[in-house]
């Protein structure tokens, strides 16, 4: 769906974007991860059109942006990071301004409004002013007017920026309903958890270039350290813990009251169970996943929020 | 903990540039400027511009020619010459104060001591100069013919080529009214065309950018509404102006309503031209209130642009006010043909024509830069 090959853009002396390469599939959420200023948001306003690349080229079910920005605008769905809506008019009155402009006939505008409303949960408050809304509301009304043209891909700048957890869950399942529909998303965000939650493939970029890209489970293969399972117990003898090693079939690091076994959640049961047997009172259990903020450390040397 | 206080507000305040050019160059600009319009300031190194008077000399003898050049050679006024049809037009056009006018026989009245054919026909319009220009004529009449008869009273009989009628308006009332409507509006105007700035900082203009809208459509679309709301500012002034003091803005309504409409024009390409030279609401702020002030000063919004020296009046005429102003005065005091407002009308429109022009290129560069 989209491709971007060899992608550069500079503002002055700061190169926000070097040389990047992607490719989107047809019906995919495509994450976008890095920490603020890794050249995210500069990437998707080149998708957008709203800014031209200095090198490279994007194209959009096979249509260049640099050479056709009318046909990809018709295309494309943009949410930005910011809430891009008229305070001073009502949702319904925003929607109705958006839609037209894409030359939407009123009466098929008008159905699309009430669908897309119903989809975010807001149609009850249609006539309200944008302004009276919560800030979770607003981002919601704010994807739903990049919504009225019934784009082919959907790009996401950081859409739940500064909202409650059951707005942004709210936000999730409108994305997951929209994916389900067919439409391609294309999502940046600095939060790993959204990443994690929501993306079929990721391309975590940082300074400007895409430093790994893949599923999740290809970029956890980056990492060397496995996930493990760290349990405290209230008391762990010698004894105890040869019990332990005999009956588990890994390999087992003990300190004092703590073991630290090597392994995914999967196992977590059998040590569980066999802990019981040599009545272990556990004290705490501790998952260490690998996630993409471990990746990303691995990667860079540095926090994903730094 | 005042003083750090203090330190700490005057560090904020001299860090704000727009509040530094209104604090200080601001009232340096104005007091330059009134300082030239009401003068005391050029008199110290050279003598004021003499006002010119155009003089007709019907009688056309020694006595009348040598009249002439010797009130010619007076300081503060220089006489024209001039044939009595021209000298007519050019008074009631607004283009000289009076005209001087010596009927036949003059020569023969001044032997005999008879009453003076002669008489000064003046625009009222412009009635500080003109009053100059009666007491320095008159004092020059007795002066060089008492000199042939002490005994003469001289008398100049004067006479308003425009008539202040029912169906007309006080100059001074078309002053107040169309210099501050102009410049009111020059305000208003920046403000909207600040919603510009407010839609970059909110972001609704980068969406509109993505969306398939020309970034030409946003400024022209900024500037139809800036244009609708001149339109109806004016119109609701001049109406506001008939109903309580009369202006009698239905005396040539078509004259009016086009005039109304090129003034919108121009102040609204104005309008977009500032917010395009500018990429914040505070240069907006601070440069909006320097220019229109400017503007208003010198192109005779706060001040009749008659009382201005000559070389502010040549300045005047880069400014949307004076040829608004001019209109105004030309259908309500004037009262000219439509076809005589046209020009003033064609240069608010080609005025409006070249800041759209400039806005346009400025737009792209100022406005829609991200980044």
């Amino acid at each position: 769906m989209i491709q971007v090959q060899n992608l550069s853009k500079s503002f002055q002396n700061i190169q926000a974007v070097n040389d990047i390469s992607f490719t989107i599939n047809k019906g995919e959420i495509f994450g976008f991860l890095g920490p603020n200023g890794a050249g995210k948001s500069t990437t998707l306003h080149m998708m957008s059109t709203i800014i031209k690349s200095d090198e490279g080229s994007i194209y959009i079910d096979g249509i260049a942006t640099n050479d056709h920005p009318s046909a990809c605008k018709q295309l494309i769905g943009v949410v930005p990071q910011e809430i891009s809506l008229y305070e001073e008019l009502s949702a319904y009155q925003n929607l109705m301004f958006w839609g037209n402009l894409y030359g939407i006939q009123k009466d098929v505008l008008k159905e699309r409004i009430h669908t897309t409303l119903e989809l975010i949960g807001l149609l009850d408050r249609k006539k309200d002013l944008i302004k009276t809304y919560s800030g979770g509301m607003k981002r919601r009304i704010n994807i739903a007017a990049a919504l009225l043209h019934q784009p082919k891909v959907l790009f996401m700048d950081e859409p739940t920026v500064g909202i409650d957890p059951q707005s942004r869950n709210h936000i999730f399942e409108v994305i997951e309903t929209l994916n389900e529909q067919g439409m391609t998303i294309v999502y940046t965000t600095h939060y790993m958890e959204e990443v994690e939650r929501l993306c079929d493939r990721i391309a975590i970029i940082d300074s400007g270039k895409i430093i790994a890209q893949g599923t999740q489970t290809e970029l956890k293969e980056l990492v060397p350290t496995k996930e493990s399972i760290q349990l405290e117990y209230s008391l762990l003898s010698e004894n105890n813990l040869q019990e332990l090693q005999k009956l588990l079939p890994y390999s087992i690091n003990a300190d004092k009251n703590k073991i630290c076994i090597e392994g995914s959640v999967q196992e977590l049961s059998n040590v569980i169970t066999v802990s019981n047997e040599l009545q272990l009172s556990i004290k705490d259990i501790q998952l260490n996943k690998v996630n993409l903020e471990a990746i990303f450390l691995h990667l860079t040397g540095k926090q994903l929020r730094d | 903990m005042i003083l750090t206080l203090l330190k700490k507000d005057l560090r904020l305040y001299f860090s704000d540039k727009k509040g530094i050019l209104i604090t200080f160059l601001l009232p340096i600009i104005m007091i330059t400027l009134f300082a030239f319009a009401f003068g005391g300031v050029a008199k110290k190194k050279s003598a004021p511009k003499p006002l010119g008077v155009l003089v007709v000399d019907k009688d056309s003898t020694t006595t009348s020619q040598e009249l002439i050049t010797k009130l010619d050679a007076m300081p503060t006024i220089r006489l024209i010459p001039s044939q009595e049809q021209e000298a007519l037009d050019l008074v009631k056009k607004g283009k000289n104060v009076g005209a001087l006018v010596f009927e036949k026989g003059f020569s023969e009245a001044v032997t005999k001591g008879k009453s003076l054919p002669v008489e000064l026909k003046y625009d009222a319009a412009r009635d500080l100069q003109m009053r100059i220009v009666l007491s320095v004529l008159t004092e020059g009449l007795k002066y060089h013919l008492g000199k042939v008869d002490p005994t003469n009273t001289v008398q100049l009989k004067t006479t308003s080529l425009i008539k202040e009628s029912t169906t007309k308006a006080h100059p001074g009332l078309v002053q107040a009214v169309g210099g501050t409507a102009i410049m009111m509006l020059l305000f208003s105007i920046a403000a909207i065309g600040g919603g510009m700035l407010d839609e970059k900082e909110a972001g609704t203009l980068n969406r509109l950018l993505i969306a398939p809208v020309k970034p030409l459509h946003i400024l022209l679309s900024k500037m139809g509404t800036a244009m609708v709301v001149s339109i109806l500012q004016l119109t609701t002034m001049f109406v506001f102006a008939w109903l309580a003091f009369g202006l009698p803005i239905f005396m040539d309504t078509l004259s009016l309503l086009l005039l109304i409409l090129c003034i919108s024009f121009a102040v609204s390409s104005f309008g977009v031209l500032l917010v395009s030279t500018v990429k914040t609401r505070q240069q907006l702020q601070g440069m909006s209130t320097i220019i229109i002030i400017l503007m208003s000063a010198i192109g005779g919004s706060m001040i009749p642009i008659t009382m201005m020296p000559s070389f502010m009046q040549k300045v005047a005429v880069i400014s949307v006010n004076y040829w608004g102003m001019e209109g105004f005065f030309d259908i309500f005091w004037r009262q000219l043909p439509l076809i005589n407002i046209l020009p003033k009308m064609g240069i608010l429109l080609a005025i409006g024509l070249g800041m759209t022009l400039g806005s346009t290129m400025l737009f792209k560069k100022n406005i829609i830069a991200i980044g």
